[in-house]
């Protein structure tokens, strides 16, 4: 049972990173939700004894379930919940900004936009060079 | 008590999510709302400095089984710092103008989530004040919402939702080897559990800690997002929730996991210096001021680092007060980087000066703290190494400073003056008179650090 839970977790979490590297940005989200529930069975898997469910009346002489890590493991799922539901409106704002969700288009957005800026900074760098040299040596 | 800054925060938050923050009633209701809970964190912590710490359980729970909320003198002296660098990012936010009707409101949350986080004893509470303050950042990452500040809180968000789980697992293991979620009764046990398993869990929180905080194998989303969102965001981001890092460092390092933090402190020694070294050309390199400082926010975090892994009331102390300081300074120098008058110009001149530790900035302390630090260091070579490292970072940031500082006011300067909101120049200006303040008379900063370090180390006052 312990491997076949590992397993699990292994698989979730090892999709999970590989999704995460994608560029596609709602296979990243996919990812994202993946390592989440990873996590969350993690969570699930790490109490410190199992049995019955731990509700009033309880059984007599039996072992049961640790509590406290299925109310982490309910506190973890509804932070997944928002974060994932805040992620997805990001990238809605992203692909109605950019009319693309391809991270590699997104990056060769930034460089063209960069190099706009360079040149309107070389434009007026020897003069400010200049300057700057002028001042020091003055200071001097 | 102890509640009060919490509550103040929270319930403010949740009116102004319903108001429309870019109104200016609204906008000057949530600056008082933020200088009310500054005030009551600062009154609990003057409680706290003369009575020794506070602690509340949630609930009225027994202890042991509520959620325990604890105020000493580092979580005090922390959430004092973060609440007044987003009291003053805000307020430089509100002189301009709001853009966003979530802005008052998501400051608000992000406070309430940074002082919980603080003043919580519990680990797993840890983690959900940890959410609320992430939660809240990554829209204020998007605040103006321009194509830029849009990819940056991608980028931002899917890096640190990436960190939340690994530190979700890190605690969740520390839980099932210690069997309780009580920062103090966690740290009682861990002497007698295996020693492996606590370091794999130390292991993954301190991965999650270091994306947090920007050190260098985890550094690459930082410059990104540090240059991409608004100057008064990157002020909130580098002031005050990076100070999550070094907290999370010094709590759960240091006081929950002392014998792993010991086991591991070549590996964070080796990662300071990486971060100091890298950080420091990199910024070198840069021509953009908020590149310079993403940059240099870098190299710094790695001086906490090695004060860290060093240890001992010298190295904790240096490392509270290094936090505290390198805050203050990277507010000044984004808020002060955003305008190109020669007042801001002056304040930036001030910053610069501090983060390079000259004397008359309070910088100069943290540095003399981080040198002190340096000479304890085990063993000969080992001094000498890291005293040449902070000598070599120190230059390096004076360069650098200087590079920036030049290129953006010395021509800029002669344009015609206050070209932006007045109020705007005169929050940099006030800032740089208290970095200058702290610097002629540092005592009260030096005692707090100090006090605060004490708290880390058992069988001192």
């Amino acid at each position: 049972m312990t491997l076949l839970i590992a397993v699990a977790i292994a698989i979730l979490i090892g999709s999970g990173s590989y999704l995460l590297l994608k560029h596609d940005l709602i296979q990243v989200v996919v990812g994202v939700l993946l390592l989440s529930h990873g996590a969350n069975l993690f969570i699930m898997f790490a109490g410190l004894q199992k049995g019955a469910a731990p509700i009033y009346p309880l059984a007599p002489n039996s072992a049961i379930a640790d509590p406290l890590v299925q109310a982490m493991t309910l506190t973890a799922i509804v932070i997944t919940f928002g974060v994932s539901a805040l992620l997805l409106s990001l990238i809605y704002r992203v692909y109605i900004a950019h009319a693309t969700l391809d991270t590699a288009t997104l990056a060769g957005e930034e460089e063209r936009q960069e190099r706009a800026e360079e040149t309107d900074e070389s434009a007026d760098d020897p003069e400010d060079d200049a300057a700057i040299l002028v001042e020091e040596g003055r200071a001097l | 008590m102890l509640v009060a800054p919490l509550a103040v925060f929270w319930i403010g938050g949740l009116l102004l999510a319903m108001a429309d923050g870019r109104r200016r009633d609204i906008g000057l209701l949530g600056a008082s709302i933020l200088s009310i809970g500054f005030g009551a964190t600062a009154l609990l912590g003057r409680d706290v400095l003369t009575n020794g710490a506070l602690e509340v359980v949630a609930g009225s729970w027994p202890t042991g089984v509520g959620i325990t909320l604890r105020a000493d003198a580092l979580g005090v002296a922390f959430s004092l710092t973060a609440t007044g660098v987003l009291l003053v990012a805000y307020c430089y936010e509100l002189a301009g103008r709001i853009e966003s009707r979530t802005f008052p409101a998501l400051t608000l949350f992000l406070a309430t989530g940074l002082t919980g986080l603080f003043l919580t004893g519990d680990a797993f509470n840890f983690y959900v004040f940890f959410e609320i303050a992430m939660v809240s950042s990554y829209i204020l990452a998007a605040y103006g919402e321009e194509r830029r500040q849009l990819r940056a809180a991608v980028i931002f968000t899917v890096v640190n939702l990436l960190g939340s789980v690994l530190f979700l697992i890190g605690i969740v293991s520390l839980y099932h080897v210690t069997g309780t979620l009580d920062m103090a009764t966690i740290a009682a046990r861990i002497p007698i559990v295996e020693a492996n398993p606590t370091l794999v869990a130390g292991t993954f929180l301190f991965v999650a800690l270091g994306v947090k905080l920007g050190i260098f194998p985890f550094h690459f989303w930082l410059p990104a997002v540090y240059t991409g969102v608004h100057a008064s965001v990157a002020a909130m981001f580098s002031g005050a929730l990076a100070m999550i890092g070094a907290y999370g460092l010094l709590r759960i390092g240091a006081g929950m996991l002392p014998r792993d933090l010991a086991v591991s402190s070549p590996v964070l020694i080796v990662l300071g210096i990486a971060s100091i070294v890298y950080g420091g050309l990199q910024s070198v390199a840069r021509h953009d001021p908020s590149a310079v400082v993403a940059y240099s926010a870098i190299g710094q975090v790695g001086y906490i680092l090695i004060a860290v892994a060093i240890g001992g009331s010298t190295g904790y102390s240096a490392a509270i007060l290094f936090t505290i300081i390198n805050a203050v300074n990277k507010t000044l120098l984004f808020l002060a980087g955003d305008q190109s008058n020669q007042y801001a110009g002056f304040a930036y001149a001030i910053g610069g000066l501090s983060v390079a530790g000259i004397p008359l900035a309070m910088g100069f302390w943290s540095k003399t703290a981080l040198l002190r630090t340096s000479m304890v260091g085990d063993g000969y070579p080992l001094r000498v190494v890291l005293t040449g490292v902070m000598i070599l970072g120190g230059v390096l940031s004076l360069l650098y400073m200087f590079q920036s500082f030049g290129r953006t006011y010395w021509h800029a300067g002669k344009g015609p003056a206050l070209t932006v909101a007045p109020t705007r120049t005169v929050i940099v200006l006030l800032l740089a008179i208290l970095t200058l303040f702290f610097g002629i008379w540092p005592d009260p900063l030096l005692a707090l650090s100090q006090r605060a370090a004490f708290t880390l180390i058992p069988g001192t006052p």
